[in-house]
């Protein structure tokens, strides 16, 4: 079947590649061509990566082949989020060919750092978030020529697939580009038949000249388009919602039918001639390394080629996290490296200071830091006079611990090293780090890096893909001439993840006689590099005390931190929504009409669309009728962005949850009010992205928790970090989405961290008792 | 040593240690690469495929095991993506990331070989994989799709 994607064809690369493995001799068996002979033995259809076209590209985004096809580059990574379809779908809104005939392909990061961004890519149209013409607010606006903090000039702009931004960052450039696309065809069939380009207009890659009547077809023309400049891209604009006819509706996504018959090609199912396996184990105590190996042992093992020890990955490579060195050994196949390493006697060189930290050693510091003075983030009014006056103080502490994302695919990379070029094919959701690590270990420059991605078995945060790369980099530099791919066991891919911080946050408000907020006060804190620590707190309380003080505690610890789905997000709204909760039972308000009154009182640019979420979502779930003995309602606000007026994503879910007298918790239903901005670009997507995320966050509230011994993560694998499973999904989702006047954030996460607090709630409503520590399987919630 | 199995209806005769998991002859020898490694402990599901029609994770049997018996990996539902678990899924968009769903269709095609019209409550205990997107509402609404198209007529499982 097909998957809409393009049958490969040799091209200048592929040779390139094959003179130079020829020309380093080793290991290589006559000659190949990775990219083909990829294709051809294993996945005719469901390979992704770059490949030149047979057809010059009208430009760096799209080409359009004699047969009509249309291959429209894509420059994240897909790994669940649809940004495959998506960012297909904005290209296409205004280049206005046939959608049945555009299959995405991975924009090649090679070219990237190659050529500069056309001229027209580089500023935003309109007025920011609020302007519904323009492209809206890009999150990552300033420009960076790393790619990684803002967005680069080179080519494609920003390549990373990071903090649910792709829709926000690139929708104005991708736009630009389709529109750029369509102009240059209609243009070059207005020169073949000599008229004037206003006379002509297109559809569904048909050109008409509406005065005669004649068509053609952008397969036609594309070769002519190629060929020539457009005489004023400045002046290109890009359509405002209202004139949108492919985005806001709700298309399949492109590469559903490759995932369902086996053929989509992740990072772990390359393979290719000659390639040998290598199998990985890293100090489990970061910032420990090897202090000795005995290959000896297992040299004789079958299929055994060699072990090669690494250090520490460079810091610098990996956004300053300190991972553990370690050695890997190559066979043949990655099932006998695996078990050769299993069995050959490693002793590690940990640091002293880390070998016998445990989880209580770093909550400990962690509830200490709460009591220093911490770094303020908002002070508005007297917070230490208000709490001296007031009539009634609640506090309460939380906590959350420490998650990794435990994407499906362990970290993986095939690479070639060769005398004067890299190629390493990965799933990845920074690939212009990746080239820039490839060049910084091999001392190739990053023109001659190539990476050849490949979808990813789940992401959930970009820190999350660890020194995959960077470890297979090291090892196949040392092994030059021959492809290495290097495949974490599932055990590895826990020691070698950043983790999203333990957290711990003291919450205190002083309420007046009718039970509203005079002060709040929030303290968190967190490791010091952990991300996100301001999230949902900053700038502004999103419900109204008159005095409020939020501050950000750390310690800086030895496990690695990082950009987790959500980043702070989630562990905040635990914190911030179930506080919310417990004021409004301290003075036996409803939950939802408090938080109602309480954003009703504040200054917030986007207060009216919080209180529409809330208001609907508490109608849609019948809130305040009847439920059964047993079960509860709980409601919460999620909102992304919502203090700045800039881009913003606001929600309310409320869910009912009922949990037996033996203590088993049941999602019942969902209802969840979405904010849509202005428009989203495929709703599909949307809705499944809420659907997911519910059970995602579900997973971390019930089950989820790693805990340190001895200076290592405790948890390695699935029987010891569990999953939820399909019991677990809720019966009932209900989403509905609501017009506001914004662009919006990100969808790829924050949608449905308030199932944290509403299980808490659920629990206090039920059981009577309130519970401020996740996970909940280590609580007792039987009641009777 | 060799061990004969017989894969998609094509039989093989594979060269291997015959305690290594069927897992990795399926992927590196036989090269069908749909099936897939995560926990390589029976934990996840992420490698379900079939001996002689009963689902089995892969990852934690002995390829000696499968010998003289009949596997059915992804790559041998249908030639052409249009079982009827394939075509329901497509219909409802399952997939997120999509590294589990090999795994799952298989448990998916294995529940409704046995209960072709399958209560929540067998849902629940017989497909137990683990799919980290949680695409698990999809699944089950894929489900029910699925055996509405076995009995309507639309294809066989």
């Amino acid at each position: 079947m097909s998957n809409n994607l393009p049958k490969m064809k040799l091209s200048r690369r592929d040779l390139l590649v094959t003179a130079a493995v020829a020309t380093t001799g080793a290991l290589v068996i006559g000659f190949w061509m990775p990219q083909r002979a990829q294709t051809q033995m294993n996945h005719p259809d469901g390979a992704t990566w770059a490949v030149e076209p047979a057809t010059e590209e009208v430009n760096a985004w799209v080409v359009v082949a004699p047969d009509e096809t249309v291959t429209v580059r894509i420059a994240q990574t897909e790994l669940g989020q649809g940004v495959w379809t998506s960012n297909a779908m904005m290209v296409c809104e205004e280049l206005q060919c046939d959608w049945s005939k555009v299959r995405p392909q991975y924009a090649s990061a090679n070219r990237d750092a190659k050529e500069m961004a056309p001229k027209w890519t580089l500023n935003v149209p309109g007025n920011g978030a609020t302007d519904s013409s323009g492209g809206g607010e890009p999150q990552f606006g300033t420009r960076d020529p790393t790619g990684l903090a803002g967005i680069p000039d080179t080519l494609y702009r920003r390549m990373r697939t990071n903090a649910a931004a792709s829709v926000k960052d690139g929708r104005y450039y991708l736009q630009l580009a389709g529109a750029e696309a369509r102009e240059l065809l209609l243009l070059a069939a207005a020169t073949v038949w000599g008229v004037p380009v206003e006379e002509v207009s297109s559809a569904n890659s048909v050109i008409t000249h509406r005065p005669t009547g004649r068509t053609t077809t952008y397969g036609k023309v594309a070769s002519l388009a190629a060929q020539t400049p457009h005489p004023n891209p400045e002046r290109i604009r890009i359509k405002p919602p209202s004139e949108w006819t492919l985005m806001g509706t709700e298309q399949k996504n492109l590469d559903v039918p490759s995932k369902v018959t086996g053929t989509a090609v992740y990072g772990i199912d390359v393979h290719m001639p000659g390639m040998k396996w290598a199998a990985v184990k890293s100090c489990p105590v970061y910032g420990g390394k090897v202090k000795s190996y005995d290959f000896e042992r297992i040299r004789r093992e079958p299929g055994v080629i060699s072990a090669i020890q690494f250090p520490i990955p460079d810091p610098q490579l990996i956004r300053g996290r300190i991972f553990g060195g370690g050695v890997a050994v190559i066979a043949d196949s990655w099932y006998q490296a695996k078990t050769a390493i299993e069995k050959m006697p490693i002793e590690w060189d940990v640091p002293p200071e880390y070998a016998s930290l445990t989880t209580a050693d770093i909550r400990a510091k962690l509830m200490a830091s709460l009591d220093e003075p911490g770094k303020v983030g908002v002070n508005v009014g007297d917070c230490d006079s208000a709490f001296r006056g007031g009539a009634k103080i609640v506090e309460a502490t939380y906590s959350v611990p420490y998650l990794p994302r435990a994407r499906m695919e362990p970290g993986n990379a095939t690479v070639l090293v060769t005398d004067d070029r890299v190629d390493i094919w990965i799933g990845d959701q920074s690939p212009q780090e990746t080239r820039r690590s490839a060049a910084l270990i091999t001392g190739i420059p990053e023109t001659n890096v190539y990476l050849h991605m490949c979808h990813l078995g789940g992401g959930y945060g970009r820190n999350g893909n660890g020194p995959q790369a960077e470890q297979a980099i090291y090892v196949a530099n040392l092994n030059r001439g021959t492809p290495i791919h290097l495949l974490w066991t599932r055990e590895e891919d826990f020691v070698n993840t950043t983790y999203r911080s333990m957290g711990v946050a003291k919450l205190r408000a002083v309420l007046d006689r009718d039970g509203w907020p005079v002060a709040i006060e929030a303290r968190t804190a967190t490791d010091e590099q952990a991300p996100g620590q301001n999230a949902g707190f900053d700038v502004a309380a999103r419900y109204f005390a008159p005095n409020y003080r939020f501050s950000m505690h750390s310690g800086r610890f030895h496990i690695p931190v990082g950009t987790r789905r959500g980043v702070g997000a989630p562990a905040q709204h635990f914190y911030r929504e179930s506080f919310m909760d417990e004021l409004a039972h301290a003075v036996g308000k409803d939950p939802y009409l408090y938080r109602r009154e309480l954003i009703a009182r504040t200054n917030l640019p986007y207060k009216a669309d919080m209180i529409k979420a809330l208001d609907m979502a508490a109608e849609m779930s019948g809130w305040g009728t009847p439920l059964a003995e047993g079960t509860a309602r709980a409601i919460a606000l999620e909102e992304r962005g919502a203090e700045g007026g800039g881009h913003c994503t606001i929600s309310a879910q409320v869910h009912t949850v009922s949990i037996s007298k033996q203590g088993k918790v049941r999602l019942m239903r969902v209802d969840v009010a979405h904010d849509e901005g202005f428009g989203l670009v495929n709703p599909l997507s949307v809705k499944k992205q809420i659907e997911g995320q519910i059970v995602w966050f579900y997973n971390d509230a019930i089950h989820q928790e790693c805990t340190v011994k001895d200076g290592r993560i405790e948890q390695s694998n699935f029987d010891t970090f569990p999953l939820s499973r399909i019991d677990e999904d809720p019966p009932q989702i209900n989403i509905a989405f609501f017009k506001t006047g914004h662009w919006l954030d990100g969808m790829g996460h924050d949608r449905g961290p308030s199932i944290q607090s509403a299980i808490a709630d659920a629990v206090f409503q039920i059981t009577g008792k309130r519970y401020r520590d996740l996970p909940f399987r280590n609580h007792d919630l039987t009641w009777s | 040593m060799v061990i004969d199995l017989t894969v998609n209806g094509v039989r093989h005769s594979v060269d291997v240690a015959p305690e290594t998991p069927l897992l990795w002859v399926i992927r590196d020898q036989l090269r069908l690469m749909g099936t897939k490694f995560s926990c390589g402990i029976a934990q996840c599901g992420a490698c379900t495929l079939h001996i002689d029609d009963r689902p089995v994770r892969s990852c934690s049997i002995p390829v000696s095991a499968a010998a003289g018996k009949s596997v059915t990996t992804i790559e041998g539902l249908s030639p052409d993506g249009t079982h009827p678990v394939q075509l329901a899924w497509i219909e409802l968009d399952v997939p997120q990331c999509g590294y589990c769903q090999s795994g799952m269709i298989m448990s998916v095609v294995a529940l409704l070989k046995r209960h072709p019209n399958p209560t929540d409550q067998e849902i629940d205990a017989e497909v137990t994989n683990a799919c980290r997107c949680s695409t698990y509402h999809r699944i089950r609404q894929g489900i029910r799709v699925a055996a509405a198209k076995v009995s309507a007529g639309g294809g066989t499982l």
